[in-house]
């Protein structure tokens, strides 16, 4: 199921276009997991912006939130929370946190990145083990996971060719990830509450082996304005599975 | 006597295959596992049709005990999926932890 949340993030990571990140926004997703060529919804996965101030400066929280259906608390249950807070310009992070309980496993992380980005605190709490603080040398240009999401619609995919490609790097479980985005193409797609949308598609690709096949994981978001992820296609060792738009608002 | 022999394994491959299959659909429809019990149910709602045609008139009873079960499981899936619907129980746990760890950041985000 790590692997799966670490999916469900990282493709969730590549949004859309150079749009203005508003605070209040609410995007709400139904994800399913392909058992014997049939989806079954597992969990509700909810992406939400929030202007957060302190007395020096103002911060945009962004949360990811999973949660399972609760026909699947019984089994399986999952509540993950994973949140950072971006400086509301340029999205960068101060502090990325992640919060994790599966089928009774749990995990806890918080980064506190430098002013200058270069060099992550960590402090890691896992069942069962002791705390353990860290501090290692990230690149510049690393971000976490979530606000990747966000910083991704801050690109212009309009002005790529199909097949072309755009380069991140993401620290995950405390290492650092190069992803390659590319360009494949428009398609029209269901958008939940959107309706039907014009959508831009691109495939996904890390030096990681969380991610399976190629241009097997997949993400389609709005080409207009907001650039919403409406749908997301991962495959994954332990199989593949989907996140659909339901709901969208505040965009 | 030989083909009535194939008859009988034949017989008893269907309604031991029915049995298997009756019992995952069963299972599968307690589990929340949707539409996906469909495939077990079907697959024994099949064998059971033909291990009922296989079997003599004396022994039709198991295949039609079968064949009963597949169709009441059939329907219990298809009340799950019409009436229950997918929702996320409010979790007091979990949004406590989260109003905490909010206060938590916004001392981390003041120190930096």
């Amino acid at each position: 199921m790590k692997k799966i949340a670490f999916v469900i993030c990282f493709i969730l990571t590549f949004g859309s276009g150079y749009a203005q990140i508003k605070s209040n926004e609410k995007l709400v997703y139904a994800a399913s997991y392909n058992m014997s060529g049939l989806m079954t919804q597992l969990a509700q996965v909810t992406m939400n912006t929030e202007t957060v101030k302190t007395t020096k400066k103002s911060f945009l929280h962004l949360s990811f939130e999973a949660a399972t259906f609760s026909k699947w608390d019984k089994f399986f249950k999952i509540r993950d929370l994973y949140e950072t807070y971006v400086d509301p310009a340029t999205l960068k992070p101060s502090l990325y946190k992640r919060s994790i309980y599966e089928g009774g496993y749990t995990k806890t992380e918080k980064y506190i990145f430098s002013a200058n980005g270069n060099s992550i605190s960590s402090t890691t709490k896992k069942k069962n083990r002791p705390e353990t603080t860290k501090s290692f040398a990230v690149g510049a240009s690393t971000r976490d996971i979530i606000s990747m999401i966000y910083k991704l619609r801050t690109v212009n995919f309009s002005q790529f060719k199909p097949g072309q490609s755009a380069s991140f790097i993401i620290v995950f479980d405390e290492k650092e990830y190069p992803v390659y985005v590319k360009y494949m193409g428009m398609e029209t797609v269901s958008a939940g509450n959107l309706g039907k949308k014009q959508c831009i598609k691109l495939s996904i690709a890390a030096k990681t082996d969380k991610l399976r096949g190629k241009d097997k994981n997949l993400i389609w978001i709005t080409s207009d304005a907001a650039k919403v992820p409406v749908l997301i296609r991962f495959s994954i060792p332990v199989g593949t599975g989907q996140l659909t738009l339901a709901s969208a608002s505040g965009i | 006597m030989p083909l009535e022999f194939n008859y009988n394994n034949m017989r008893k491959l269907f309604v031991i295959s029915a049995v298997v299959f009756a019992v995952l659909g069963i299972v599968f429809t307690v589990l929340p596992m949707g539409t996906i019990a469909f495939l077990p149910i079907g697959i024994a709602f099949v064998l059971s049709l033909l291990a009922n045609y296989q079997s003599k008139t004396n022994q039709k009873r198991l295949p039609k005990i079968i064949l009963v079960i597949a169709a009441l499981t059939f329907l219990v899936v298809i009340g799950k999926v019409v009436f229950v619907k997918d929702v996320v129980v409010s979790d007091k746990q979990f949004e406590q932890n989260k109003v905490e760890s909010k206060k938590e950041d916004i001392k981390d985000l003041e120190g930096l």
